[in-house]
């Protein structure tokens, strides 16, 4: 028997990553970009790190059981003119091959606007991007479940980018609530 | 049992087939690979499975290469080959056909007793079409949705040759396994526990020889990822044999042989692909044969074996 055929997969891997590998779209969006798509009608975006006690580091630590650092440097406040309209932080978690990084837009009342899908770098669960999927955040607030097959649901064959991007959100909602809901 | 006899012209027919075949998943995988997203479904670990299955409609081929050798005595190496492929009939159930084939290159392994018999003769055989397998596997339970995976996956094979002296042996083998796994730290440590059970008919072709065995394992993998697309942990083996005695009832305390294998794995995951390599040296084993190892069972097992997956999913 011809022994290369035991290595077909081999020059498949070969051949299709470098003949597909610019067909893989990864940045969606740009901070700026997203900034846009999450507040169209904002008229500028001000940085406003957060600056966190122990205390709360360790009360968001019990809400998710996200690992990634946490978002305290990418956060802005969006104006429209001289009234605030919200906030904007940029987070990232894990995937299963490299980093989700994603957007979400915060009302004042500290319910979620939007969400937007920044960077997916991941060989399946494209779906997670899809405006149907995303919108299951809008109007969540800290304290809701965002739990898998309770009040977010799941995509097939993603399970893990949808477990961990429901476990930012709900991470960044706590952020919110707990260290930055008065400044916002 | 029935008898499947497999002529020299079949042989080669199947083989033109195979390599046919083989051009066609080619040619069908790069023609996806443009066109479609992609889907993954990789192996973390060489032995151990991981409880997860293939979503619905996604396709996974891949090949899987394991280098055993060293006996102890004189020169012993066998390679086994398989490619699979793998499809997911619903998000849960996923079901696989794989093509085996071996290579054997056995000199001196065992001196001649009074009687001029070997236990395992003299052996050069090319890479040869060996038999076929086909799986199944239904996921009970997500490691990601509910705290912990669970699944079960059932594997008949038939192949030609005799794994450990390469003669033709017709061999018919049911593997049934049970895979659960469970994640840590935000899902970047991985533990994954198999348990399984796999009763096997043989028939050796020269001499007409029968013999039955069951083939008990457990297996544990411990894998972390340190590195966005990286993993490397730890793989551990138990195996045991019984005799099989045609009861299909495990009499424990007839063990054959057992023998522990403990070694490092090192996974990488692309969008599209992915490798998987690990090394399992044995470790222990019994029955001993004191004048080659003091430590080691090298009748039916070897020193060392390696292990590389390559898989491409589309």
């Amino acid at each position: 028997m011809n022994q290369g055929v035991w290595l077909l997969p081999v020059g498949v891997v070969a051949v299709t990553s470098v003949s597909s590998s610019h067909a893989l779209a990864e940045d969606y969006f740009t901070v700026e970009q997203a900034q846009r798509a999450l507040f169209a009608e904002a008229t500028s975006f001000e940085p406003m790190p957060v600056a966190l006690t122990d205390s709360d580091r360790s009360a968001i630590s019990k809400v998710a059981k996200t690992r990634t650092p946490l978002p305290e440097k990418t956060w802005w406040r969006a104006k429209k003119g001289a009234e605030v309209i919200g906030s904007f932080v940029v987070d990232e978690v894990y995937g299963k091959h490299e980093y989700i990084t994603y957007a979400v837009a915060i009302k004042p009342d500290g319910t979620v606007r939007g969400l937007e899908v920044m960077v997916y770098r991941e060989t399946y669960g494209g779906q997670i991007r899809d405006a149907k999927w995303r919108n299951q955040f809008v109007g969540k607030a800290h304290g809701a479940a965002l739990a898998l097959d309770q009040d977010i649901t799941n995509i097939s064959g993603a399970t893990m980018s949808c477990v961990h991007v429901a476990e930012g959100v709900k991470r960044v909602l706590a952020l919110h609530a707990i260290a930055l809901k008065v400044k916002a | 049992m029935t008898q499947l006899r497999v002529r020299s012209g079949s042989v080669n027919f199947v083989n033109r087939v195979v390599r046919l075949s083989g051009w066609v998943a080619v040619a069908a995988a790069v023609a996806t690979s443009l066109a479609a997203p992609a889907h993954a479904d990789e192996n973390l670990f060489g032995y151990v499975y991981g409880a997860e299955t293939l979503p619905k409609g996604a396709g996974e081929i891949y090949t899987w290469i394991t280098r055993r050798h060293d006996k102890g005595v004189g020169a012993y190496r066998a390679l086994d080959t398989q490619i699979e492929l793998e499809y997911g009939f619903t998000d849960r159930l996923q079901g696989s056909l794989y093509l085996t084939g071996n290579k054997h290159t056995i000199r001196n392994v065992s001196q001649p007793d009074e009687n001029g018999d070997v236990d395992i003769p003299d052996l050069k055989r090319n890479m040869s079409l060996n038999g076929i397998k086909a799986s199944a596997k239904y996921m009970f339970k997500s490691p990601y949705k509910d705290g912990y995976g669970l699944s079960m996956y059932v594997e008949p094979t038939f192949t030609r040759y005799q794994k450990v002296r390469g003669t033709e042996a017709n061999q018919y083998t049911v593997e049934v396994r049970g895979i659960f796994q469970k994640n840590f730290l935000d899902d970047q440590l991985v533990f994954a526990a198999n348990l399984w059970l796999e009763p096997e008919w043989r028939k050796y072709k020269a001499s007409g020889e029968k013999e039955s065995e069951v083939e008990l394992e457990l297996d544990l993998g411990l894998s972390y990822r340190f590195a966005p697309k990286w993993y490397a942990g730890l793989e551990y083996r138990y195996h045991s044999e019984y005799p099989n005695a045609g009861t299909y009832k495990l009499q424990l305390n007839k063990r054959e042989h057992v023998a522990n294998f403990l070694g490092p794995t090192l996974h990488y995951g692309d969008k599209k692909w992915w490798f998987t390599a690990t090394w399992l040296p044995q470790i222990s084993g019994r029955p001993l044969d004191r004048s080659i190892s003091g430590s080691l069972h090298l009748g039916e097992h070897e020193r060392s074996e390696y292990r590389l997956k390559i898989g491409y999913n589309f």
